[in-house]
């Protein structure tokens, strides 16, 4: 540290940029939000109550709304993980391909999520080119688009989801002593025992990091499922939209907002829990 | 030093890997090529796999859409300018975090982390209501402030890991030779921040340009960026396909430059370190 003792002025000052621009206008919005969700029917009326949230648990649509946001939250965490795992561990094992593959599989990061919509639409949906294709060879693809699982955002929200999951579990496998590997080759180890007992533990953190960021992400889409989802249930996030903006039902917006946000901490802490008693990571080192 | 045994398993994986590319990636970019160069007076329907004519007739469509060229120009200016003060505001911040100790560091590291953990449609929305009561609804300065939210935690974090590994000789050494600390910081930490610098810049250049989310609950419908306007040939009023398909190679033109300039000047271990633990 340069000085021991910062005059708490100076470090005040360093910090006001950042978090006093954060407090003002993500805390002040949050509070408002969850404050918002415990009044009346308009923010001005007088008193606190849970009518709100009353309505919001009495309302069957909006409870498979919320059992529609988690699943859409986390199948494509799990099928991400399904294909970023392998795939981060390929790109180890060879460096041939990994320069030109290393580029090229992280262009769905710049590809909008709207643009990604837009993919799966034109390839998958009834009329697209895989049933054009597969129609000659005898198959019929299932729908996949506007389906009731939501399958098409999910294809949709985990193609974005790969290399994002890719590049931070790779780089953390990378980070990974090539000597460590090498001894355990020499003690005999498999490249699936390498993988199991040496490079997923010690690529631990990156692989928790980037399971929570790609289902925070996904919990709170907006776009895709209202481009690929069912007409029936639809996720919170859209009936958030609907609610505040079309029928100006701003508590209702509110408590759904603070619904998800419990949902996206609670898991969270869940995932720390459940690492921790592994025994494998300190939950909050960081 | 590589991991496969054999030429043969080399081979394999590589396989693997750019057929994944290939399902994934160049199949379907190969059938938005075809959308945006199909002819829609002969029209393309199944069970033809490819178009039976081709035309230039939704570009000129596109180009002739009073709204596409002043999205583009819009969607430019607000990553351009989120870009530039998402990097100000955040290096001050970064540096407090990487050379200070205080009490409550932990905290203030978790808020800052606090905009990634909540989903960003809640504060979207929440400010879209707020900007509404200021008049900051639907206008550019609205859109950048509410894109800042989602950029800034990713540049701190960024920021912060790239100021850690500067040693610290070089600041006391800059110290000793009589700079003032506000001199050592501009004129030592600041220049060997860039790599920081440069790839959270480029990442929040990139999550501002392609950002839908926010700048739609915030700007819509006055504010047309590249990305909202998409919006309206693919769910809004129409399903239109080939504008769509052209808007999309429009979008995605600039994203590739940046990407190419991306793998030049940074490297992936300095995102990384950012974002590879929560």
């Amino acid at each position: 540290m340069i000085e021991r003792k910062v005059r708490t002025p100076i470090l005040l000052l360093c910090l006001l940029p950042g978090v006093g621009y954060l407090l003002a206008l993500f805390g002040l919005p949050l509070v408002r939000v969850v404050y918002g969700s415990f009044t009346g029917s308009s923010l001005e009326e007088p008193g606190l109550g849970l009518a709100t949230w009353q309505a919001l648990f009495a309302n069957p649509v909006y409870m498979d709304g919320l059992w529609f946001s988690l699943w859409l939250g986390i199948a494509p965490t799990l099928v991400s993980l399904l294909i970023s795992l392998p795939l981060s561990a390929l790109m180890q094992a060879n460096e041939s391909s990994r320069r030109l593959f290393g580029t090229l599989y992280k262009i769905p990061l710049v590809v909008p999520g709207i643009v990604a919509g837009f993919l799966v639409l034109i390839v998958l949906d009834r009329g697209g080119m895989a049933s054009r294709l597969a129609t000659p060879l005898g198959l019929s693809v299932p729908r996949l688009v506007r389906d009731d699982l939501g399958l098409g955002a999910i294809i949709a929200s985990t193609w974005k989801t790969v290399p994002f999951m890719t590049l931070i579990i790779a780089g953390a496998m990378a980070a990974i002593s090539k000597d460590v590997l090498a001894a355990a080759r020499t003690l005999g180890a498999s490249q699936v025992i390498i993988l199991w007992r040496i490079q997923l533990p010690l690529a631990q953190a990156g692989i928790t990091a980037a399971i929570l960021l790609s289902f925070i992400g996904s919990l709170g889409s907006y776009v895709i499922p209202s481009l690929l989802g069912p007409a029936y249930p639809l996720p919170l996030s859209v009936h958030m939209f609907a609610e505040g903006f079309q029928k100006g039902n701003w508590p209702m917006v509110y408590a759904m907002g603070t619904l998800l946000s419990v949902m996206a901490v609670a898991v969270l802490l869940a995932y720390y829990t459940i690492i921790g008693s592994l025994g494998r990571s300190k939950p909050g080192a960081s | 030093m590589a991991n496969g045994h054999t030429a043969r398993g080399q081979r394999l994986v590589g396989v693997a890997l750019y057929g994944y590319l290939a399902l994934t990636l160049f199949f379907p970019v190969a059938i938005v090529a075809l959308w945006a160069f199909y002819d829609p007076a002969v029209g393309w329907f199944p069970p033809d796999i490819i178009p039976r004519s081709f035309s230039l007739s939704a570009w000129a469509e596109v180009l002739a859409d009073r709204h596409i060229l002043p999205a583009a120009g819009v969607s430019l200016l607000v990553s351009v300018i989120v870009t530039a003060l998402t990097g100000a505001l955040a290096f001050p911040t970064a540096w407090a975090l990487a050379q200070f100790p205080f009490r409550l560091k932990r905290m203030v590291e978790v808020f800052v982390l606090a905009p990634v953990i909540v989903p960003g449609i809640v504060v979207a929305v929440s400010l879209g209501e707020i900007f509404f009561r200021f008049g900051l609804a639907g206008t550019i300065l609205g859109v950048i402030l509410v894109q800042i939210v989602g950029t800034l935690p990713f540049m701190i974090r960024i920021l912060t890991a790239t100021l850690e590994g500067i040693p610290n000789e070089l600041i006391y050494a800059a110290r000793t030779l009589g700079a003032t600390p506000l001199l050592a910081v501009t004129r030592v930490a600041l220049p060997l921040a860039w790599p920081g610098f440069a790839a959270g810049g480029l990442l929040t250049f990139i999550a501002s340009f392609e950002e839908f989310e926010k700048s739609f609950m915030v700007g819509a419908p006055k504010v047309r960026t590249l990305a909202t306007q998409l919006w309206s040939y693919l769910g809004g009023e129409a399903l239109v396909l080939p504008t769509a398909a052209v808007v999309t190679f429009i979008l995605l033109a600039p994203m590739l430059l940046i990407f190419v300039l991306a793998e030049r000047l940074s490297k992936d271990d300095v995102m990384a370190a950012g974002l590879g633990k929560l």
